[in-house]
This record gives structure tokens, sequence and C-alpha cells, in this order.
């Protein structure tokens, strides 16, 4: 497998801050796989995100130091807007992403950009718009559709161009948990139909952890856990003591297992733990 | 109903059969007619004739309503401009002297022509902002191959000025939320006071530009460089086509201009002293 993503001791300080927003990180991210990353707040997951699409430090003022390569080439030595070509970021808060004036031109604005042909534009506007549902608010402005189909507009408007590298940070922080779900029902139709890299920066594991291959957890600019999703569950403790809380039917699975009434693999979602539960019983 | 840049037009209109480039094209020229027009009388039918394109493209007309202080507002400065602040001209004939302040004729007269000069232009203005959206400036300046990047720019402006609007409910609500509410307290206190705005509002502003800085990175656009040379596919203007009414339109507001110019330079029309209504003022006023 090709590796998407590699980075090597790659620490970056902003400018004018005392501590690095990212210390020694070491990360490699295989071709076609879903990663979920984790942690608290101010862990450094939005700078790796940066960092990633070359806005760091194209965009940012700092101090350097590592490798970030994508698809083995360093983000520097991408020319202006190459990089955006293979790599896309939706951001969590959808206005701030908007730059167009109808949500049409918003999912055009980017394939414009990257100079594709009418004929293409409209073959991928009509593909993105039915994978997202999108296909009734074309002519609304972005700006007066609910906080959901924001969301949605902002990441067709990412997918569209066809990024191989789809990078979501905090994609459903600002949304209800049915436009979450719709939020992750189209990831998921990424991850089984198209042969996209998926990175997900997310507080809410509920619908992320049955998606991801893997899983990362940052908390004070470092990754401090990198695991298949399973075994990344089994570290329960050290979870919850950087502050975050496992899916419910994993929660109780590992609380089964403190008590000494469990051994084995944690579940990952309500099903799994009801059929594990009814094999208990049983 | 459709929200446009200033206003709303309802969902059927007749306007939306018209081509976006027809409407610029009417802004830009029509806008230019009181320029070589002196007398009111024609600077008031214009307005007149605007106002009826407004009605048949079914502007919301209760939205103008706004526009009444504002042209009062403007009046009143023409105005004084030149009678309390005009200067001392011997040479004009004085109608009235009120505590050390000249009132001339001529400078009545000039400041009312100016005034119907100032208001057409606004009027233009304002047809064309209550029934075009964003979308019809960018299809309108693309479809003459206005670079994409000025274009671009343009709308942004109007997408900011939009937002700094937004942002300002948002902290006026923020801080009323916390039991700041200038209502009911004097001018000047309330001046002073706007600083606790300006202060979150910069704030904001400045992060909204950031964000939007990222979001045009993210989508692979740039202002310099390879990728900003490459060839647009113009995608929206595809929905776009001219009509022949689009045409006939076109000619219509460039021949009426030409015409303008040919009876105003050829055969000295729309001239001051043809005025009807200045005219009657001039008699009112003896």
């Amino acid at each position: 497998m090709t590796s998407v993503i590699e980075i090597k001791d790659y620490t970056w300080r902003y400018l004018h801050t005392e501590s690095p927003a990212l210390n020694s990180i070491n990360l490699t991210i295989e071709e076609g796989s879903f990663v979920g990353i984790i942690g608290p707040n101010g862990a450094g997951k939005t700078t790796l995100a940066y960092s990633v699409d070359g806005l760091i430090p194209g965009q940012y003022n700092g101090i350097k130091k590592g490798t970030v390569k994508i698809f083995g080439k360093e983000v520097e030595s991408y020319k202006k807007g190459e990089l955006q070509q293979v790599v896309g970021v939706v951001f969590s808060d959808p206005e701030a992403q908007f730059t167009a004036m109808t949500v049409e031109d918003e999912l055009v604005f980017g394939m414009e950009n990257i100079g594709l042909t009418i004929p293409e534009i409209r073959e991928r506007l009509e593909w993105v718009t039915e994978l997202t549902g999108l296909s009734d608010l074309l002519l609304k402005p972005p700006y007066e559709i609910s906080g959901g189909q924001k969301q949605r507009v902002a990441l067709a408007a990412v997918l569209a161009m066809k990024p191989k590298l789809l990078i979501l940070d905090e994609p459903t922080s600002m949304l209800d948990p049915v436009s979450r779900k719709k939020i992750f029902e189209v990831l998921k139709i990424l991850k089984t139909e198209e042969d996209n890299t998926i990175v997900v920066i997310e507080h809410s594991l509920e619908n992320l952890v049955p998606l991801a291959d893997q899983m990362i957890l940052m908390a004070d600019s470092e990754i401090i856990l990198q695991d298949r999703t399973k075994d990344f569950f089994k570290e329960s403790g050290l979870l919850l003591e950087k502050g975050v809380y496992p899916p419910g039917a994993l929660h109780f699975f590992h609380e089964l297992s403190n008590q000494g009434l469990y051994r084995g693999e944690y579940p990952l979602t309500v099903e799994q733990g009801k059929d594990l539960l009814r094999q208990l019983i049983q | 109903m459709n929200k446009t840049l200033l206003g709303y037009v309802p969902d059927e209109s007749p306007i939306y059969a018209v081509h976006p480039f027809v409407k610029l094209f009417f802004l830009l020229i029509v806008s230019l007619f009181p320029m070589f027009v002196t007398a009111p009388d024609w600077n008031i039918g214009l307005m007149v004739v605007i106002i009826i394109f407004m009605w048949i493209s079914r502007v919301n007309m209760s939205t103008l309503k706004i526009y009444i202080p504002v042209a009062i507002s403007m009046g009143t400065i023409i105005f004084l401009s030149y009678t309390v602040m005009g200067g001392t001209h011997p040479e004009f004939e004085l109608l009235a002297r009120v505590a050390g302040v000249n009132f001339y004729w001529e400078r009545i007269r000039d400041a009312l022509v100016v005034y119907f000069r100032v208001l057409p232009m606004i009027f233009t203005m304002v047809f064309f902002l209550s029934t075009s959206r964003e979308r019809d400036v960018i299809v309108a300046m693309r479809s003459i191959k206005v670079p994409f990047v000025v274009t671009y720019v343009f709308a942004m402006s109007l997408r900011s000025a939009g937002m700094v609007l937004e942002d300002f409910h948002i902290v006026r609500q923020a801080e009323q939320a916390r039991g700041f509410d200038p209502a009911g307290k004097s001018l000047p206190y309330k001046i002073r006071q706007y600083v606790m705005y300006m202060i979150p509002l910069f704030a904001l502003s400045l992060r909204r530009s950031e964000e939007f800085t990222n979001a045009l990175v993210a989508r692979g656009y740039a202002f310099t460089g390879e990728i900003s040379k490459v060839k647009r596919a113009d995608y929206i203007l595809t929905h776009y086509s001219y009509k022949y009414f689009d045409y006939i339109f076109i000619a219509i507001i460039g021949l009426a201009f030409v015409a303008l110019l040919v009876f105003r330079y050829g055969f000295g029309y729309f001239q001051v002293d043809q005025s009807w209504l200045i005219g009657l003022l001039r008699e009112a006023v003896s």
C-alpha cells in the first residue's frame, strides 16, 4: 500500500506562542484507509489538518521542524493550488467555507478552479448532489439553509473536486444528531464505493467508530495513541483519562471488563453490543 | 419571494426573463442620463419610468420607503451647501436675507437641479439592486469577459457587506444579552458607546477574513501563480442565454443614450431654462 500521509518528527510552533501546537509527530496513513482522530480541545488536531492541506506553513507564520509528505512529496514543494487538487478539507464551521452566493456556484467554484470542462462539471455536479441530497437546494443561497444542509454543501463542494485524500475537521460539531447521521451516511458511501482516503477529526464517536479502520488519540500537541479501532478502545482507561468518552456500548463493556464480568473484544456499535450481550446472557 | 441584493422579488417576475447583462447595461447607461440633463422635469420623468419598471418587475415597493429619509437628508445637505454655505454672490438675484444668510435665486435653482440629477441615479441603482442577485452581477460581468478576479472581488465585496451587517446584529444581541442597550439614550451617549460594538465587530471581521482565505486556498483558488491562469469553464453562464428581446432592450437603451446626446448637444434640449418646473418656481418666488 502507498502512504498518503507520511509525517516524520514534525513540530510546528505558531509565531508568538511559547509552546508548539504540534510536537514530534510521527504518522503514516495508508491509501484507502478511514482514520478517526480524537482528542480534547487544543490538542493540535486542527493544526495537523492544516499541515496536511498546506495551509500550514502557507497561510500561517511559525517555526517548522521535520517533514510532512503527501503522496511522497513534501507539502512545501507543491505549487500553489496543486496540493488542494489531491487534498480536500472540510472545516467545522460550514459558513466560514462558503465562497459563492448559491449552492450550485459553491459546488462549481472548486471544479472551475482546477480547470474542469463544462461536461465534466455537469457530470460531477449530478453525482455529488445526488450523493449528498442537495438537488433541491442548488439555487438557494448557502447562508439561508439549515446547519446540516450547510455542512453537506461544504462537504459536497470538496467532494466535487474528487480529492484522493479527504480531511474533515469536526464536520458535525455544529449539527443536530439527525444531520450528523446524514454526514456520516455520506462518508459511509465514500468509504464503501469510492477509493478515497478519509481522515475525520471528531468529538462525537458514535458515528465515527463504526466506520474508522484506525483511530488516533491526540493530547497536549502529541499523538498519544494510534491503533486499529478495535485495539484502540482496549485502552479505555487512557482515553477516559484524556477526557475522551468511548461510545456507549464500548464503555459499557469496558465497565463489565473492569468488574471482571467480561473478557474479550469490545463492541464498536450498539448492534454489536446487543449481540454480545445476548451471547453473554445465553 | 426571491432575495435580491436590496430586497425581495416574487418567485414569478418578468425581470427573470431578462439577461443579467441587460440589467447591468441599464444601470451603467441609464444612470448617466441625468448627467446630460439639467431640466428637473426630465429627470423626474426618468424616475417615474424607473418606478414603473419596478412595478412591472414586482419589486416589493414598500421597501422603497426606507429611502425617503435618505432622499430628505440628501436634499437638505445639497440645499444647505448651495444656500447657507453658498457664499456671497453680488451678481446673483437676492431673494431674501435671513440671519445674515443670503438666499439667491440662482443658488436655489442650482440646488434643485443637482438634487434632481442625483435622485434618478439613485433610483437606477435601487432598481438594479432590487432586481439582481449577486449571481446576476457575476453572470453579467463574466458574459462581457470581465476577468474572473475582478468579478470575484466585486462579488466578495457585496457578500462581505451583508456579512458585516449580520455580524453587527450578532454583536448587538450579545451586548444586549449582557445588559448593554443604548435604546432610549441620548445620541452622544450612543455614539460614545458604539465603540462597544466596533471592537468585537472588527475582531470578527479579522477572523472572517482568515477563514475566508483558508476556504479559498482549500478550494484550490489563488490570485497569483500558475493555478490563477487556469481557463475557467464559467459553468454558470450555461444557465443563461440572450433572447431576441435582450438585444432589443440593449438596442433601445443604447439608442436612447445616443438620442439624448444628439438632442442635448445638437438641438440644445434638456436645458434648465427650458424647464417648466423651474419656470413655475421662478414665478412663485418673484
